[in-house]
């Protein structure tokens, strides 16, 4: 009952490491998601199409970041996620930089500027920024616990959001500006934020839709119509949306086998190994394969959320919450993009999309996770 | 205590979380169940036709031959000059435009706009550049030096060759791209956008046959339309063979003839057509002047097409069948077999032409002189205009000789094929004019008169004929009476070399007497041996009937700097076995010549009359 140990400055309460306490669901969740990544991007870019000797070197690449990624994840969870809190403010300066640092320097592709090329690898500075934006945003909210109900604490927490929405919004990446919005959203909810306060944003969002609209680009706004009624254009700003539905509808309920389906090797799927991954593997693996993949993710997400509820400080529980909010959002929208329900943007699915910035940040995030799950208290007798 | 000190914990939030993660994942199953089971059949129908697409493979069109075998229509291989813009520098682009913009005789700039055009539609997929087939050299250029034409292609493809181009191309026409307009009728029997079809001649109307069957290919292709392999292949099937009636041989001596008599200007245009009088088949057809259809083979230039549409000879115009003229007095056969049909007539009529002109109610009409009396194998085969006059419609010089009238002779003239199309297997035939009072009612709501009765009698006013319903009607009498369908398809053998069914030729049985057809004859081969068509040191028993025809102005030259000579002539002939007149003629044969001289003489300067013993002499001499 009594408590064993002084307050330290970095816990509200004193936190010993506990290994017993490492979530054994979440690690083995985060294993098999990544071994499926590395499955569908061998069997997306299996074909020599790829332009490249090697039909192997994606995978390669990939199975390289995964261990880097491991390696984040171990590192993290070693260190004492209290850390983090304490230099809150200086993450977020740091985060600030690195999205500012996208727009000076970064290298274009697809018309947009989001990564920067770093001794010939290419970062996605805005994945890494994602994760460190939700400890900045957990920080903030834990700390004012007291004041959550007033509309001034939303306010500084939305000044706070703001900045790195529109660095990212420049680059041009909605669907990832999107994603912190949703992280904003998901902590704040579970910080206790008045219902109608959350619910009036969305209303002032819903109701300057005009406003955003004559701000989007072109391109944006073609996606926007193109969801709405992919066949208008079809062979334009539709053809995404059109070859996605054929490729996941032409996988039935088990697939064309593994590197068998046609959509993507031959092109009709756009981006194939990342953005629309998941038509890809809907039509290898089928049915079957998404519902192996939802069942994954729901594990995913229901550890992340066991380890934010037993966490033993609202901080941990609140990164907890953006970890999972950030998680289900790009599940969501990217899942959602290729099967028609989303219009298009281009955010990666968790694992499954090749990339190695969203996978290291990913597994950083998992790692911060388990390092609130070591820190916990113990069960009860 | 502990339960205290985790009140920060918003349980129902959790609660409401979970939640939200069962809705969305069960929204996106739902969706995807619908997707992949419900729908999975359709999809998969979808992306098989993304992926795999059946590209036809073009048939060799079948060749054109005369009656032995010479081939007058065959194709010969060309080739097809396209870029891929994405394997072009743009850099380069300048430079390669105009590189082969000169080769290939195409402005740089259309070129290089093609190119660009290209690059923003599908820079994946070949663009064509030559608009007609290039030679096998140019092509040799290009692939030989790729370096200097890089993002070229080089494919082979077909061009249709006309081995004798002018000579044949009344008759074979020619063949050319398909219209929009055809292609929406005839995409259903597996026309393609880029399709050539024949556009007249036996081109277009045998096109049936010379087409083949296209064959496909299936084959797997990636987004940007490139193929990746080949997964089925049906081979096209070759055109039949079209195997003419036309006898190159005749063809070419009847050619050579006529071609003489334009280039030495004593006339501006000539027809010549043989026959076969026993079968309809036709020997050789020629209209001069015409044109080469290798030009439309390779692309016709639009100063080549403003060339041929300037020349008021009408050189793209058949004129065996698609024009007609005035018969002259070689229509005289239809008032004589009208008259001797109808009874009015026999061949011991006898008009006394004691003056060379008469009048009726205030008109005289002339003969070319008094000939004195004639029955009516002399007035035939000396093409006396009166004896005619008086077997139409009476005349003062022979009160006792009742005429026909223009009604009997209108039916007979139709009867023998005058007024409408003979039904050869050619486009665009002309049906000519058999006039009778009720056309003229109708047609110039003016009553008809006895003069209109005469001019009728020789050929002359209303009456129009083309070459080909003249020889044929005079083909019906050398045959006995039979008009046949005339017509330029022997027989039809597809790639196999086994014959193709063909249509049959329809043949009519002339309501005359074996009698009056002998007459006829009898009549016509007087004419050349000692009437109006006299051949000197004839060697075949030729027979015939000349005809003159006024046509305008016969002093001057034309526009184009041409002799205005004013006179149409004809002669229509056959060669009877004998020297009399049996039904057994093999070949029959008009000659027409366009603004010639006037033959109105003893000495005949009819110059079909001459051409026409030259040609046959030569043809069948040789052939016997």
């Amino acid at each position: 009952m009594n408590l064993s140990r002084p307050a330290t400055p970095l816990h509200d309460r004193p936190a010993p490491r506990r290994w017993t306490q490492l979530d054994p669901m979440l690690l083995i969740v985060t294993l098999l998601l990544i071994g499926y990544g590395l499955v569908m991007t061998y069997s997306t870019t299996a074909e020599t199409r790829t332009f490249t000797g090697d039909p192997m070197q994606f995978v390669i690449r990939g199975a390289i970041w995964a261990a880097i990624g491991m390696a984040a994840m171990a590192a993290i969870a070693l260190f004492d996620y209290a850390w983090l809190g304490a230099f809150a403010p200086l993450l977020y300066v740091f985060t600030l930089g690195l999205l500012s640092v996208v727009l000076a320097i970064g290298t274009s592709s697809l018309g947009a500027q989001r990564s920067v090329n770093i001794a010939g690898l290419s970062f996605q500075f805005s994945e890494v920024a994602k994760v460190l934006m939700i400890i900045v945003l957990a920080k903030f909210f834990a700390d004012r616990r007291a004041s959550i109900g007033s509309p001034l604490t939303m306010l500084l927490g939305l000044a706070l959001l703001a900045p790195a929405v529109l660095l990212v919004y420049r680059q041009p990446d909605l669907g990832t500006s999107l994603v912190f919005i949703a992280i904003f959203f998901g902590i704040a909810f579970l910080a206790g934020a008045r219902i109608w306060q959350l619910v009036a944003l969305v209303a002032i969002a819903a109701a300057s839709f005009p406003v955003v609209w004559s701000l989007l680009k072109d391109y944006q706004r073609g996606r926007l119509s193109a969801f709405l009624d992919p066949y208008a254009d079809p062979q334009g700003a539709g053809w995404n949306i059109i070859q996605s539905l054929i490729a996941v509808g032409s996988g039935g309920a088990t697939g064309k086998g593994l590197t068998a389906g046609t959509q993507s090797p031959l092109g009709y799927l756009p981006i194939a190994e990342s953005d629309f991954v998941f038509s890809g593997l809907a039509e290898d693996l089928g049915f079957a394969g998404a519902v192996i993949l939802f069942a994954l993710y729901i594990v995913l997400l229901i550890a992340a959320l066991r380890v934010a509820l037993r966490s033993k400080d609202p901080f941990g529980m609140l990164i907890g919450a953006g970890i999972a909010t950030m998680l289900l959002f790009q599940i969501m929208v990217n899942v959602g993009m290729a099967i028609s329900l989303m219009p298009v943007t281009g955010i990666p699915l968790p694992f499954i999309s090749h990339g190695g910035s969203s996978l290291v940040s990913i597994c950083f995030a998992l790692g911060v996770l388990q390092s609130i799950s070591m820190r916990r208290e113990p069960e009860g007798p | 205590m502990r339960q205290d000190e985790r009140s920060f914990v918003p349980i129902r939030r959790f609660i409401a979380f979970g939640i939200s993660i069962f809705v969305i994942f069960s929204t996106l199953t739902a969706r995807l169940y619908d997707l992949e089971i419900v729908r999975g059949d359709y999809y998969h129908q979808l992306s098989e036709q993304n992926r795999i697409v059946r590209l036809p493979v073009a048939a060799e069109r079948g060749g054109i031959v005369d009656r032995t075998g010479y081939v007058l229509a065959r194709n010969v291989p060309g080739f097809a000059i396209s870029v891929i813009p994405v394997d072009l520098p743009r850099t380069r682009e300048e430079e390669l435009s105009q590189r082969l913009g000169s080769l290939i005789d195409v402005s740089s700039e259309s070129v290089g706009d093609a190119i660009r055009a290209q690059r923003i539609r599908n820079p994946y997929e070949p663009v064509r550049i030559s608009k007609t087939p290039v030679p096998r050299e140019i092509a040799l250029a290009v692939t030989e030096r790729a370096e200097l034409f890089p993002g070229v292609r080089v494919d082979p493809e077909s061009i249709r060759f006309y081995a004798d181009g002018t000579l044949y191309a009344p008759v074979i026409g020619y063949t050319g791209p398909i219209t929009e307009q055809e292609l929406s009728t005839l995409k259903d029997s597996g026309y393609l956008a880029d399709d050539d079809l024949g556009r007249t001649g036996i081109e277009d109307v045998y096109e049936q046959y010379l087409r083949g069957a296209y064959g496909w290919r299936e084959v797997e292709r990636d987004a940007a339309q490139r193929e990746i392999k080949t997964l089925a292949l049906q081979r096209p099937t070759v055109g039949d063979t079209v195997a003419l009636t036309i006898d190159d041989r005749l063809q070419k001596l009847l050619d050579a003839e006529l071609r003489k008599g334009v280039e030495e200007d004593k006339f501006t245009q000539a027809v010549g057509v043989a026959m076969n009088p026993q079968n309809g088949e036709i020997l050789a057809m020629v209209s001069i002047p015409g044109y080469d259809n290798n030009m439309f083979a390779r692309g016709i230039t639009t100063a080549e097409l403003d060339a041929l549409n300037a020349d008021d000879r009408h050189p793209l115009v058949n004129k065996a069948i698609g024009d007609r003229y005035p018969a002259g007095s070689t229509f005289k056969m239809v008032t004589g077999l009208s008259a001797l049909s109808e009874g009015t007539a026999t061949r011991d009529t006898v008009v006394n032409v004691s003056a060379s002109s008469f009048s009726v109610s205030g008109t005289s009409f002339f003969d070319w002189r008094a000939h004195g009396p004639l029955n009516f194998v002399t007035g035939f085969a000396h093409s006396s205009d009166i004896y005619f006059y008086t077997l139409a419609g009476g005349s003062p010089m022979a009160p006792n000789v009742k005429g026909v009238g223009p009604d009997a002779i209108a039916k007979y003239a139709r009867m023998l094929g005058f007024g409408s199309p003979t039904g050869i297997d050619l486009p665009n035939e002309n049906g000519g004019i058999m006039p009778d009072p009720a056309w003229k009612l109708a047609t110039f709501d003016e009553p008809w008169t006895i003069g209109n009765t005469y001019q009728e009698a020789i050929g002359q006013g209303f009456v129009a004929v083309t070459p080909l319903q003249l020889l044929n009607a005079y083909a019906a009498v050398a045959n006995g009476g039979t008009l046949w369908q005339p017509h330029l398809l022997k027989q039809v053998t597809d790639a196999a070399g086994k014959n193709v069914p063909i249509p049959a030729w329809n043949s009519q049985k002339l309501d005359m007497t074996q009698e009056n057809l002998r007459l006829l004859r009898e009549s016509a081969r007087l004419v050349v041996t000692s009437g109006h068509a006299y051949m000197p040191n004839a060697k075949l028993p030729i027979a015939g009937k000349t005809g003159t025809a006024e046509f305008g102005s016969s002093t001057g030259k034309d526009s184009a700097g041409r002799n205005k000579l004013g006179f149409h002539n004809w002669f229509v002939s056959f060669v009877p076995q004998a020297n009399n007149t049996d039904p057994t003629a093999q070949i029959a044969m008009v000659i027409f010549t366009y603004d010639s001289s006037k033959s109105l003489c003893e000495l005949c300067l009819n110059p079909a009359v001459g051409m026409t013993q030259r040609i046959l002499e030569q043809y069948l001499g040789a052939n016997k």
